[in-house]
């Protein structure tokens, strides 16, 4: 797993307040009622915050699920 | 060691710089903090009306509660139902019976005209008012509305000075001070547009989830108010800051007067940099005026400062301002212990200013309960230090706070007079002793809600009230508030007692007793109780008293009154001490060199 997943995941788990067995790989706002559109929010900040980067508006409406964080995290690090 | 040092040799923790660096680890401080809280730490419940979403603040308020060893229990109500929220009984945020009840109002959500061309305010200010009746018929005891923040770029452009819609917001907010004003202290003020300009447009809106989730705000403007309302649970809890201390060379003035003389320090209306000196002190005098206790805590030689005071053309602060003083070569920590001793006030009221970073670092570790702030060192924020974050904000002010001063100061000389007296009693019958107790008037009311909300040593329940919980006391026939002012032939000590109590069939509960801690010593507070308990007997009929003793971390010393008195302990559990007294009055007498007034 690649540190951008790592460090993804533990946010996750930390505002989405839900333990690491229950990220699984294609976790999604579709599959996981716990990720609500107020946790989105504090998700997307707190990323923006742990990899010191901005999403604008689409991306924040469209990064619903962990592989497309990933992703796009990836594309705005390199 | 008093020399300016400009390089900070110990890093201080600031006030307002402390919070984790990311939401996430935010978060989990919170989460560290909140498994940590013992179970019987207080819950204190924000029940928000709102046509916004104002969910992000969760985190913020969160973790400013739990550092202070609250737990927060936070309602949203539905968007844009804020009446129906209010009024409706089964309503989820009328259950969870809010201790606060928080607007968070915006004007493109509470008016659809709003940003049209030739807009004006008087359909809001419709809606505020219906919202704001809704707001007061409530039972919630603190009630805080917020202010629309005045657009940031004129919609006429900024070169003609046209009438437009900033003008007509800034007079809405106007209305809405007026209406705090008027309710206050039940009602308190959130001045969303005074923080929002203060942290710039930049830094405090967040357009993406405006448009995406109507969440308007970022971090930093969720974090000040939270913090806005932290000041407000901890003014009713009885938290806020009473004695500001100042160190003298350096802080009061630039420059050090042992060396550089009366005439070398820098203080001045119009120089550089005695000028930024002076305008601290004005701060100074702003706070004094207030109510709070100013005091000097400083290594010179005692002659040198006070010379200063009473002789510098510029000092501003003069020895009348000051409650009391340790100039001397002692140590720091406990010259302040010893001052929180002679004020009779808790340390955790204290605010601590020095130049030095050893001396603020020597209190950090000894007192930390005090709050330290450090001259800074671009003089030029200096002026702003004591009130930028608001830490002697208050909800109340009363007659008592603008004349504490010179109550502190005749203590003084009360206590000079009592080392001339062989023991206490004969030294407390030179006095000259009077308590005036009556059903507390209009006019004391609030000096009560004040009473109630920060008196902490002698108090035996510790029951925070506001002032519509005070009014319903005294509108209630079975319940009744006295009051006690007391003076001697010093002067007068103000309204220093209160009394609460409340009908339950054949017998009388005592709510609350309190004492302001500048009246006791003087066993009033036994003249008082019987006074009220011979009132009480005599009005109501009541056969048997009933009282409790509720201990915190600071009223330990009133732990045996109901003991002394002669009730009788009924029932003990984990911080409570249930009493009664089977007769209606206990075998005790006034004492007899207290004169007892009336009416």
């Amino acid at each position: 797993m690649s540190d951008i997943e790592n460090r993804t995941r533990d946010v996750m788990m930390k505002v989405l307040q839900i333990s690491p067995q229950d990220i699984s790989p294609d976790i999604s706002r579709k599959n996981r009622p716990a990720w609500d559109s107020l946790k989105h929010m504090n998700l997307m900040l707190a990323l923006e915050d742990e990899f010191g980067i901005e999403f604008s508006d689409k991306e924040i409406v469209e990064l619903n699920s962990l592989h497309f964080l990933v992703d796009a995290l990836r594309t705005k690090r390199s | 060691m008093t020399c300016r040092q400009r390089k900070v040799l110990t890093a201080v923790p600031s006030f307002s710089k402390d919070l984790p660096p990311t939401l996430s680890d935010l978060i989990s401080a919170s989460d560290t903090l909140h498994a940590a809280m013992p179970p019987a730490a207080p819950t204190y419940r924000f029940g928000f009306l709102r046509n916004i979403t104002l969910e992000g603040i969760e985190p913020y308020l969160r973790y400013h509660m739990l550092r202070m060893g609250l737990r927060p229990d936070l309602i949203f109500g539905g968007y844009g139902s804020m009446r129906q929220d209010l009024m409706l009984p089964d309503s989820p945020l009328v259950k969870h019976c809010p201790d606060i009840l928080v607007t968070a109002l915006m004007l493109e959500e509470l008016d659809p005209r709003y940003g049209f061309p030739g807009w004006n305010s008087a359909h809001s200010r419709e809606e505020l008012n219906s919202i704001f009746d809704a707001l007061s018929a409530s039972d919630a005891p603190t009630i805080s509305l917020n202010t629309f923040i005045v657009p940031f770029h004129p919609e006429t452009g900024a070169l003609i000075a046209a009438p437009d819609a900033a003008g007509e917001v800034a007079r809405l907010n106007e209305f809405v001070r007026a209406f705090v004003r008027e309710h206050s202290p039940r009602f308190c003020l959130m001045d969303w547009d005074r923080l929002a300009h203060r942290i710039g447009e930049a830094e405090a809106m967040d357009y993406r989830y405006w448009y995406i989730s109507k969440a308007p705000f970022k971090r930093s403007f969720l974090d000040a108010l939270a913090r806005e309302l932290m000041k407000v649970v901890l003014a009713l809890k009885g938290h806020g800051k009473k004695c500001l201390v100042l160190d003298c060379d350096n802080t009061l003035w630039g420059g050090i007067v042992g060396e550089d003389g009366i005439e070398g320090i820098h203080l001045d209306a119009h120089d550089y940099p005695g000028r930024a000196y002076y305008d601290f002190q004005k701060t100074v005098l702003q706070l004094a005026e207030r109510g709070v206790l100013v005091t000097l805590c400083s290594k010179n030689n005692e002659q040198d400062v006070l010379d200063v005071l009473d002789k510098h053309p510029w000092s501003l602060l003069k020895r009348d301002h000051l409650s009391g003083f340790r100039i001397n070569w002692e140590d720091k920590a406990a010259n302040l212990a010893e001052l929180a001793k002679e004020l009779n006030i808790g340390l955790d009221a204290f605010v601590f200013v020095d130049d030095n970073p050893r001396e603020l670092e020597l209190i950090r570790q000894v007192l930390p309960q005090v709050t330290i702030l450090q001259v800074p060192d671009r003089l030029y924020e200096y002026p702003a230090l004591l009130r930028r974050d608001g830490l002697f904000d208050r909800l109340i002010t009363s007659q008592e706070d603008k004349l504490r001063t010179s109550l502190y100061q005749t203590e003084g000389k009360r206590k000079a007079e009592l080392n001339q007296h062989p023991d206490l009693e004969s030294y407390l019958s030179s006095l000259g002793l009077t308590a005036a107790i009556h059903l507390a008037t209009d006019g004391e009311a609030m000096r009560v809600v004040q009473l109630t909300q920060k008196t902490n040593q002698f108090n035996l329940t510790t029951r925070r009230y506001s002032d519509h919980d005070v009014a319903k006391f005294r509108a209630s026939a079975d319940a009744c508030v006295y009051t006690l002012s007391a003076s001697d032939r010093f002067g007068s000590l103000g309204l220093v007692g209160v009394f609460i109590a409340a009908r339950r069939q054949d017998a009388a509960v005592v709510d609350s007793l309190l004492m302001s801690c500048r009246a006791l010593g003087r066993r009033l507070e036994f003249a008082f109780v019987l006074e009220c308990m011979r009132r009480i007997v005599a009005d109501w009929g009541i056969l048997s008293w009933e009282a409790e003793y509720l201990s915190t971390a600071k009223n330990s010393q009133a732990a045996d009154f109901w003991n002394t008195l002669g009730f009788a302990l009924l029932e003990q559990t984990e911080g409570r001490r249930r009493y009664g007294l089977p007769a209606s009055m206990p075998k005790m007498d006034l004492p007899g060199f207290i004169h007892i007034e009336r009416e």
